[in-house]
């Protein structure tokens, strides 16, 4: 079963198309980067596939369920339960200390409060924040706070993680770090992760690269 | 060519790039800021119009009955003797002088026994008609003009005949020629109509219940012979008017003077006509200052949710090279254009306001003090400008204080992802919060403020009142953790948790926000101990006082103007009526003590050791039996004054009083001082064989009857009723009943502007929410990105909402505990001299919590759930 299949998807803005015929595929614990200027429809995609967004055409499935047939409560469940998203910005949420931030998406799922406990400490040594745990977000740093925000998108043990400029607000050492977690997890939980990047460092964890521009993935056929 | 952009000064800039096309862009908000604003500028403006209307409904009247007079001459207790006529007359010389005599009585209507009171006006028909013609070719409309109907008969030396205005004939359905049949004390008497009395647009409407009658018409209808209420003094228009007023003024000014008399202008005597109880003007005052606080708080939520909003923006403007000082002098012009809309607007809706007001006030006012007319409502340049003023001056102040905070914030810290704040600055340091608190308290340990002509105002506990509302406000912040921690403590419970977290850190918002209800529940529950303590102690008072079966009293005694009597032959025949075995007696009267009216009793008590009305005491005399009035073995008579009377005019027991009554002054020694809740003018107490021999009147006010034992008092009212259909006869249930219901229709408006109150501070938190919200986009993003529905982002603002609700709830209980000690022990006492047992009304306070509670989280989820879809500002 594929992580992810995206099939001929399109979506437009008013006329203006964002996604022509967009496909891909990703195996389970494979990793891809998603590269292209500004404007070529990544974060559109990206939005598409994590169900905050739904496309004019084409289908897309994650563990072998399509996302076409899900209403806003499915695709609300889709994101409790199989994708994540790790931000740019990191979009923790502020009121919210370290540790409490990481058991959130557990608590939204109904998880146990024991269970979240052992999980969320698990998480947060993983990432390396032991120390920072009970830190409001205004207090970390920003390589902090991007790990935090992968601790929390692997709280509920997703399939798929979606993300967008992950090191894209980092300094390139921390940025680096960074990228070192991704794939160390990616590997030990087996975790597929589409990257959306315009840095070429990223490519380094990534088997395989996608190029995107005016809405299509080089090598592929514009559908529109 | 140049463009024409450039060439604009930065502030039309602002105004017409950004302001106005705000404004275009959401109408919605733009129209609920307006709302908002015209919404307190209205409550605030219906409650003082409404008070001054129930306030100079009859003084309007009053004044206009011989066409403004210039004086007044008036006894200090009790009528006039006729005589005193030939002496004005003959005292005023060749001097053109128009004099009125005027008698005042009171009825009420034979079908209407337990009605409302008829004011009967009796004055000279023909001096008031010749006046009413000689100002017709001058000043046109000052005086009364009489209309008659073709073939009616002349008034003039008919007697039995009295004219009415419209508004009578339209509430009584009645006519020219019709005949009515009223009750003057305690004898019916058939009345002609003999006209309706135009209304005159330079005129107040003549009040419903007032009737004009030919003075010595209405002298033999009252039994007061010869017998006058004063005398009205008019100098006609005209080039030596002014010399001929300071020449009459000093002439009668000694006259006055050497007869014991009162000579005061038609103001002076409009002034102490409108005693309106103080206690209603309390009311009335503390829901005006409700009103402009919570529109204040409101006014002050709804511009700071704007300026937040636009924060990213005026740092752009910022990082542009538009100055602060441009920021705010551009905020200002947003501030003033939408305060004066919303002013205009609220002056208009006010106005509508205040005619509902005027219904439900003017009721109570008409039923408990005195006359008053509906159509007083009259929207006065003055308070014109005044609403306006307030709504504008609040607006930019209110919005000045965020865009201050706004303007100076650095632009890249504005522009930041996520800037949230807002709010005002000072409601985050604890520090003026415990100076307010410690200057509120000092305050109200100031003595009251005592003016000239006696009136004191209780200023320290004005001011106690306001300092602790600020204090209140400020120290608000305390609770927001304690509600976090309840809140948050079902760990599995994920939007309730979240929702708590934003309450652990609350922002400037939040603090406003739950201020806001505070300072609403906390007044309006404050209010509420004041009504509560008020009831338990006049139900106690009332409960110790009624003791007797029966109560008799002349039609028309609900009204505390009433001068209805019970001749002495009804009152005597009364108390030989079979089941009755023996009455306490009160004749009333109104005296003017050091230029205040005052009440002067004449008590008779049933002579039993047992059975008589026993007072509640302040300070007791040393001799309390029925006989203790009486004066026996004394020099002086001896005297019980009610505490409202001790407190005013500052006389305790064993003090000597100089009582001025008809013939003479009469020194009365204070020998106790006793609990009276019936009215804060003050009374004096006195044996009724004093008052009988000082007066030469034999009639009782009223009467507390016993009846024998075994005795069916029922059927001892019966029979009263029956043989005296002009009494009012109740037994001792009903009066008690009566009494509460009279106490209850008082602060019957109060609760109606309390409900207000309350719901625009809900509305307030309503719109405190959407705004965070708003700014918390992004946060609403992430929260949906995580797996959040919309339906659990309403739940995390309507427990949001909810804790918001628990904290101004909690400070607002804790606010009202001690403004209701500020009212019962500072401002009451000090304004109209009453000891009240505190009392907090907890059912009430528990349904005030659970609606105030249920409306917030109603409100908040709907809030929530409109919002939940907001798209983010990092979304494409």
């Amino acid at each position: 079963m594929k992580a992810l299949q995206v099939s001929r998807v399109t979506k437009s803005y008013g006329s203006d198309p964002v996604l022509r015929g967009v496909s891909l595929v990703l195996e389970p614990g494979e990793r891809a980067a998603l590269m292209g200027p500004s404007g070529s429809g990544k974060s559109t995609l990206l939005n598409c596939i994590g169900g905050i967004d739904r496309p004019d055409e084409g289908r897309i499935e994650i563990a072998g369920h399509s996302l076409a047939g899900l209403d806003e409560a499915g695709l609300c469940r889709l994101r409790r339960e199989t994708v994540s998203t790790v931000f740019q910005f990191f979009h923790l949420l502020p009121t919210l200390s370290a540790r409490e931030n990481v058991e959130f998406p557990m608590q939204l799922r109904g998880i146990p409060g024991a269970e979240r406990a052992v999980r969320v400490q698990t998480l947060i040594e993983e990432v390396g924040l032991s120390h920072r745990a009970e830190a409001m977000p205004h207090e970390l740093s920003g390589g902090e706070m991007q790990r935090v925000a992968i601790a929390r998108a692997l709280a509920i043990r997703p399939g798929l993680i979606l993300a967008d400029e992950p090191t894209g607000n980092l300094d390139s050492t921390t940025g680096e770090s960074i990228l070192d977690l991704l794939e160390a997890i990616s590997e030990k939980y087996a975790i597929a992760m589409l990257l959306v990047t315009h840095s070429p460092l990223v490519t380094r964890i990534c088997g395989r690269t996608f190029e995107m521009k005016d809405g299509i993935i080089s090598g592929q056929d514009a559908e529109a | 060519m140049s463009d024409p952009v450039s060439s604009l000064p930065v502030g039309r800039l602002l105004w017409s790039r950004f302001i106005w096309r705000h404004w275009c862009r959401e109408p919605a908000l733009t129209l609920m800021l307006v709302g908002i604003l015209a919404l307190g500028v209205a409550v605030f403006l219906a409650v003082r119009l409404a008070n001054k209307a129930a306030v100079t409904g009859f003084g309007m009247f009053t004044e206009s009955v011989s066409g403004e007079s210039d004086f007044l001459l008036r006894p200090k207790a009790g009528l006039l003797d006729g005589a005193i006529l030939r002496e004005v007359r003959s005292l005023s010389g060749r001097a053109p002088l128009g004099i009125f005599p005027v008698l005042e009585s009171s009825g009420v209507f034979a079908d209407e026994v337990e009605g409302g009171l008829l004011r009967f006006v009796g004055t000279d028909l023909v001096a008031l008609r010749n006046a009413a013609n000689f100002v017709a070719g001058g000043e046109k409309g000052k005086g009364i003009s009489f209309s008659q109907e073709e073939g009616q008969a002349s008034p003039l030396g008919v007697s039995r005949v009295i004219y009415a205005g419209e508004a009578f004939a339209k509430a009584h359905a009645v006519k020219a020629g019709d005949e009515i049949t009223v009750i003057v004390n305690d004898t019916p008497a058939v009345l002609t109509l003999g006209g309706i009395l135009p209304s005159d647009p330079n005129r107040a409407e003549v009040p419903e219940n007032l009737v004009l009658m030919d003075l010595p018409a209405l002298q033999a209808l009252a039994g007061r012979e010869d017998r006058l209420s004063r005398l009205e003094l008019r100098i006609p228009p005209g080039a030596t008017a002014e010399r001929v007023r300071q020449e009459m003024a000093t002439r009668f000014a000694a006259f006055a003077t050497e007869r014991g008399l009162i000579l005061e202008t038609p103001g002076e005597r409009k002034s102490s006509v409108t005693q309106m109880s103080s206690a209603f003007r309390l009311n009335l005052t503390i829901l005006s200052g409700l009103a402009l606080l919570v529109g204040v708080y409101l006014i002050m939520q709804a511009m700071e949710a704007a300026v937040v909003k636009r924060r990213g923006e005026i740092a752009i403007l910022r990082s542009l090279g538009v100055t602060p000082g441009q920021i705010r002098r551009a905020w200002l012009v947003e501030g003033f254009i939408l305060g004066l809309v919303g002013s205009v607007v609220g002056v208009v809706l006010g106005r509508v306001l205040a005619v509902g007001m005027v219904a439900a006030i003017g009721k109570t006012v008409n039923t408990i003090y005195y006359e008053t007319t509906s159509s007083a409502v009259t929207l006065e340049s003055g308070e014109l400008l005044f609403s306006l003023v307030f709504g504008v001056v609040a607006s930019v102040l209110a919005g000045l204080v965020p865009a201050r905070d706004a303007a100076m914030t650095p632009p890249a810290q504005a522009m930041r992802q996520g800037t949230q704040g807002g709010g005002l600055t000072l409601l985050r340091r604890w520090p003026p919060g415990l100076i307010f608190l410690v200057a509120g308290f000092a305050c109200a340990m100031l003595p009251p403020l005592r003016l000239e002509g006696g009136t004191v105002v209780p200023l320290g506990g004005y001011l106690a009142a306001m300092m602790l509302v600020f204090a209140a406000s400020i120290l608000i912040g305390v609770l927001f953790r304690p509600v976090a921690a309840l809140l948050g403590a079902e760990r599995d419970a994920a939007m309730r948790c979240y929702a708590a977290s934003q309450l652990r850190r609350p922002e400037g918002r939040h603090r406003l926000t739950a201020a806001g209800l505070a300072v609403a529940i906390g007044m309006s529950a404050a209010m509420g101990i004041l009504v509560a303590s008020f009831e338990t102690t006049l139900t106690s008072w009332i409960r110790q006082l009624l003791k007797a079966d029966l109560y008799v009293a002349a039609a028309g005694a609900s009204s505390v103007t009433n001068e209805n009597s019970l001749s002495a032959a009804t009152w005597q025949r009364i108390l030989e009526l079979p089941g009755v075995a023996g009455a306490d007696k009160l004749q009333r009267y109104t005296i003017s003590l050091e230029g205040k009216d005052v009440y002067l009793g004449g008590a008779d008590y049933n002579d039993d050791a047992e059975r008589f009305l026993q007072l509640i005491w302040i300070d007791p005399p040393d001799e309390k039996g029925p006989r203790a009035l009486s004066g026996e073995g004394r020099t002086k008579a001896p005297a019980w004054v009610s505490e409202s009377f001790s407190r005013r005019f500052g006389y305790g027991k064993g003090d000597t009083l100089e009582l001025p009554v008809e013939s003479a002054v009469q020194e009365v020694e204070i020998t106790g001082v006793y609990a009276e809740y019936g009215n804060e003018a003050g009374t004096i107490l006195v044996g009724r064989e004093f008052t009988s021999r000082w007066f030469k009147d034999d009639r009782t006010s009223q009467m507390a009857i016993y009846t024998e034992a075994g005795a069916d008092a029922e059927a001892v009212l019966e029979t009263i009723s029956a043989e005296f259909p002009g009494v009012m006869a109740r037994t001792n249930e009903k009066l008690r009943t009566e009494s509460i219901r009279i106490f209850h229709q008082t602060f019957a408006v109060t609760y109606a502007l309390e409900a207000i109150a309350v719901i625009i501070a809900v509305a307030g938190l309503g719109l405190a929410l959407a705004g965070l919200l708003l700014e918390r986009r992004n946060e609403l993003a992430t929260l949906r990105a995580l797996g959040a529905t919309r339906r659990s982002i309403a739940l995390a603002s309507m427990w949001e909402g909810i804790g918001l609700a628990l904290v101004g709830l909690a400070g607002g209980y804790v606010l009202s505990f001690v403004l209701g000690w500020v009212l019962i022990h500072v401002i009451n006492p000090q304004s109209f001299g009453w000891t009240l047992s505190y009392r907090v009304p907890w059912l009430s306070f528990a349904a005030l919590a659970l609606v105030t509670l249920a409306t917030a989280a109603l409100v908040s989820w709907a809030v929530g759930y409109r919002n939940a879809n907001l798209r983010s500002d990092r979304e494409e």
